[in-house]
């Protein structure tokens, strides 16, 4: 099993260059010069020679692979580089943005999840009854409707008309509830399908009739042996799912006003700020890889034939 | 016969599926007791499989099982049973022991904890109670290295061993009656007969009765006491061991028996199969079902359906030809 | 023609709804200037937040422009970007993959990790990455989506590829002579080409779903251009008032994906079996009761 892991590992530290290197190709083959712009920020009306001195500033004119070389140290570093827009460091002001964008994913996941085994389980449980068109409808919906119209939606039944929660601001936990229902929605929706669609095919499974000549009901049947053997694809799946709810923290942090790490990557976007730009993304590309990793521990511990070949290897 | 543990009488069970509607099961009557080994043979298709497990609600998602008739368990009605009364029976009184044990197994599960379950539900055992049971029945299906069986997973043990713990599960409850469907055919050869003197050995200790669903002869003349031939539904013949395998009535019956090999044949001879093949199942057909390949077929074979009659001190059997047909009593089929 | 052919004969198994859905977006989308009541840009702010009425059926927008006819025509914006994108993306991708597919080796395993890399970043972001370096405007984004949409078309395309070379009578071609582009043109692109087209209609909503998205924060389909998205957060401030010129955008766009989504399920080839319907269970009971007595 440990070796396992440590090979898991030392690919995740491939990627990880890898995914350095493909930030720092986008920066420098982006267009307009760079020490211009920075030295427009310093002084409106710089001369050649300021130009000149941002540029052996920012070692623009070292060979690419010195310049991949110091931006790397200095991204392991934390300089992140400065931002165009602001002047200002990069590193700081991502890192006090880290950890709204952490909470908003999170608190979605523990949604999608929590929704994802209600649904799916109800479907499951009594097929073809009303219950499990029902749950399907809401999961139809759920993958179909666009994030900002869900958020709009919640914000306008929920805010608006029954003055349930603040429309913004950061009010504690309550100002959490509609973010956390907005970015977990879709998740949820698509979890559930993988949950029912795994839970039916598990007990159309022979051993689905075994349990049943035990004497268990269905409900402990779906539970208790059922349950077990969907756990690779769920596991699997909601990594997918928590990629794509970093990537939907792009539309709900501005929809509601949050200062993390996508509001600061579309401000980038915004005003073509480069280094933004490319900082914002490494912190995503990261936090892909490393999910990744997770979910191949995740169905190393859970699916039992990885587990024993582990042990074995 | 009146008194023994499981009584079934004129059973007939209707399938319907989402495509189609018929009938595996018509008109079938035996009875076994403790102690005793009754072996159900067929080909597929003749509804043996249906025939038992229909009525323990074991039909899978998609199928509807009407029952008719009456099947008598320990004095119960099994028929028309509320589902709640046959979990209390599934896998407690009546254990079940299925064809392939590597899909029977559950693969996520250890092996130990999918033989304590049934201890648990039936038993009332703690957790630790039922582990511990668990150990024991796997000493007495003589599995190797019980100990650390009981943590493995189904997909590291051999086919012979997986059919052993399908057993320690299906006797964990206790049960009064057994009902293997094919227990030995997914095993080699040599682990066949391994599995059945484990079967009888079982059998003796905890005097149950077996039902033995099979289409091995060579399985039947080993274990059976009474035997059952089932052909497209209905019975063709219902005796002793030695009486359905000695002298069989009816003309599938010897079939199915010359058509074994024996030592005596020389290399090269050619098999003594039954020509034509069984009929899918369907509608219920009138007259004779066997008709088209019989070897002692009548007119009135193609009419009348046959009733299962006994012989003087021989096996019952449905037949015209070897019953004489004055003997019949004229009905509608 | 058998790409094709074989195309529609899948579309026939296809859920009802999900025809409907997409068939009303493909017809409003091309007759949107004829159909549409009103000039979509056309600002007349008197008419400003009006609710429904004779004038304006849906109402009118914070510039007074008319809802019903915008809405009709973001159909059009939306459905041509779609396609945009999809021929571009597609191209790129069934070139790559039977390429790949077919020259094996080295070659096949230097595209197919690209594609891995790509297959492995989000749509969404890779697009935004794009935008964010080479600026905002209707063919950035169009090129930007094409980007993040090609690689699953060459994933596909790669392994339909594979299964076609190694049939029995492409090797007999090779070895008789065929030359590659013949072997390539002839046998290869129809085979691909109709297993991509079903990928690419179950994908298609979400590409419409990209631009609806791209549009709402302001990096896609720039104003005066209406598109769903896009009417969508320029109605959000106004929520409170006139909360239907949020909803209705949304509706709309929730409808198309659906349509697609619908589609997609049903290609899934979800194989389970499911409990015998009512309607069904009577019928064969009903055939049943005509056997006669049993045991007879």
């Amino acid at each position: 099993m440990k070796t396992m892991i440590l090979i898991r590992l030392r690919n995740t530290v491939v990627l990880l260059l890898l995914a350095t290197l493909l930030c720092f190709t986008l920066v420098v083959s982006a267009p307009g010069n760079v020490a211009v712009l920075i030295a427009e920020l310093r002084s409106p009306k710089s001369t050649f020679e300021q130009i000149r001195a941002v540029e052996e500033e920012l070692g623009l004119n070292d060979p690419i692979i010195v310049r991949y070389g110091n931006w790397l140290t200095g991204a392991m570093r934390g300089d992140l580089g400065i931002s165009y827009k602001t002047g200002e460091s990069i590193g700081p002001a991502l890192a006090s943005r880290l950890h709204v964008t952490a909470i908003l994913v999170a608190g979605g996941a523990c949604i999608a999840m929590l929704l994802s085994f209600a649904l799916g389980f109800v479907g499951a449980l009594w097929p073809g009854r009303a219950s499990d068109v029902a749950t399907r409808v809401i999961a139809l919906l759920g993958a179909s409707m666009p994030s900002f119209f869900v958020g709009a939606l919640l914000i306008y039944g929920l805010a608006v008309e029954l003055r349930l929660l603040p429309t913004f601001g950061d009010a504690g936990l309550t100002s959490w509830v509609m973010p956390w229902m907005t970015i977990g929605l879709l998740p949820a929706a698509v979890l559930s399908r993988v949950v029912r669609v795994g839970l039916e095919e598990a007990m159309a499974r022979p051993f689905a009739l075994t349990a049943s000549a035990k004497g268990l009901s269905r409900a402990q049947t779906l539970f208790k042996h059922a349950l077990p053997n969907i756990a690779p694809s769920y596991i699997n799946a909601l990594g997918a799912q928590g990629g794509a709810m970093v990537v939907g923290a792009v539309v709900v942090e501005p929809l509601f006003a949050l200062k993390g790490v996508a509001d600061l990557f579309l401000q980038g976007v915004l005003f073509r700020d480069f280094m933004v730009v490319q900082a914002c993304l490494l912190i995503f590309l990261t936090s892909f890889i490393v999910l990744n990793l997770l979910v191949d521990i995740g169905m190393m511990f859970t699916d039992p034939k990885l587990r024993r070949q582990g042990a074995n290897a | 016969m009146i008194g023994d543990l499981l009584q079934v009488n004129n059973l007939s069970v209707d399938l319907f599926t989402p495509r189609t509607a018929l009938r595996p099961v018509d008109g079938v009557s035996y009875s076994v007791n403790s102690g005793e080994t009754l072996a159900i043979v067929g080909e597929s298709g003749s509804g043996k499989t249906v025939l038992n497990f229909a009525p323990l609600g074991l039909m899978p998602t998609g199928v509807v099982a009407d029952l008719h008739g009456s099947i008598l368990f320990d004095g119960v009605e099994l028929i028309g049973m509320p589902e709640s009364r046959l979990r209390a029976i599934r896998g407690g009184s009546i254990g079940t022991i299925f064809q392939d044990p590597m899909s029977a197994l559950n693969p996520a599960i250890r092996v130990g904890r999918q033989i304590a379950e049934v201890g648990e539900l039936h038993l009332g055992l703690t957790a630790r109670q039922a582990e511990a049971r668990a150990l024991d029945l796997l000493k007495l299906v003589r599995m190797s290295d019980p100990e650390s069986r009981i943590k493995q997973y189904p997909h590291e043990l051999s086919g012979g061993l997986r059919q052993r713990a399908m057993i320690a599960i299906a006797i964990a409850g206790e049960p009064k009656l057994l009902v293997a469907d094919e227990p030995t055919t997914a095993l080699d050869v040599t682990v066949q007969a391994q599995i059945i003197a484990l079967l009888k050995d079982i059998q003796k200790r905890l005097s149950m009765a077996i039902v033995l669903i099979t289409h091995d002869m060579g399985v039947v003349a080993s274990t059976a006491s009474k035997v059952v031939v089932m052909y497209a539904g209905r019975m063709a013949e219902y005796g002793t061991a030695e009486q359905v395998l000695l002298s069989p009535r009816h003309p599938y019956t010897s079939g199915l028996i010359a058509a074994l090999p024996v030592p005596e044949d020389p290399p090269g001879s050619q098999f003594r199969g039954l020509r034509g093949s069984p009929p899918t199942l369907g509608a219920p057909v009138p007259g004779c079902s066997f008709a088209p390949r019989c070897p002692l077929v009548l007119d009135i074979c193609g009419k009348i359906t046959p009733r299962m009659t006994a012989g003087a001190g021989a096996s019952s059997t449905a037949c015209h030809s070897v019953n004489g047909i004055r003997l019949q009593e004229v009905t509608h089929g | 023609m058998r790409a094709l052919q074989d195309f529609i004969g899948r579309v026939r198994e296809l859920p009802r709804a999900s025809i409907v859905a997409i068939g009303l977006f493909v017809v409003l989308g091309v007759l949107a200037p004829y159909i549409a009541p009103h000039d979509p840009n056309a600002q007349d702010l008197l008419s400003a937040h009006t609710g429904m009425s004779w004038e304006h059926w849906l109402g009118a927008d914070h510039l007074g422009r008319d809802t019903l006819s915008r809405l009709i025509v973001s159909a059009r914006t939306s459905l041509v970007g779609m396609c945009l994108v999809l021929m571009i993306a597609l191209s790129v991708g069934v070139t790559i993959g039977t390429i790949a597919g077919y020259k094996r080796g080295w070659v096949e395993e230097v595209l197919m990790r690209l594609v891995d890399v790509g297959l492995s970043m989000p749509s969404l972001i890779v697009a935004l990455a794009v935008i964010g370096i080479f600026g905002t405007g209707y063919w950035n984004m169009i090129l930007a989506l094409a980007l993040a949409w090609w690689p699953g078309s060459a994933r596909i395309s790669r392994a339909v590829a594979v299964g076609i070379m190694n049939r029995p009578h492409v090797e007999a071609l090779r070895v008789l002579g065929a030359s590659p582009s013949r072997i390539y043109f002839r046998h290869l692109l129809p085979g691909t080409i109709g297993a991509v087209l079903v990928y690419a209609t179950a994908d298609a909503g979400a590409v419409a779903l990209s631009i609806a998205t791209l549009s709402f924060l302001g990096l896609g389909i720039q104003p005066p251009t209406p598109e769903w998205g896009q009417m969508l957060v320029d109605a959000l401030p106004y929520l409170e008032s006139v909360p239907m010129q949020v909803i209705l955008p949304g509706l709309v766009l929730t409808g198309v994906v659906i349509g697609f989504n619908l589609l997609g399920e049903s290609i899934a080839l979800n194989r389970v079996p499911a409990p015998l319907a009512r309607r069904v269970l009577k019928a064969r009971r009903l055939a049943a009761a005509g056997w006669g007595k049993v045991g007879r």
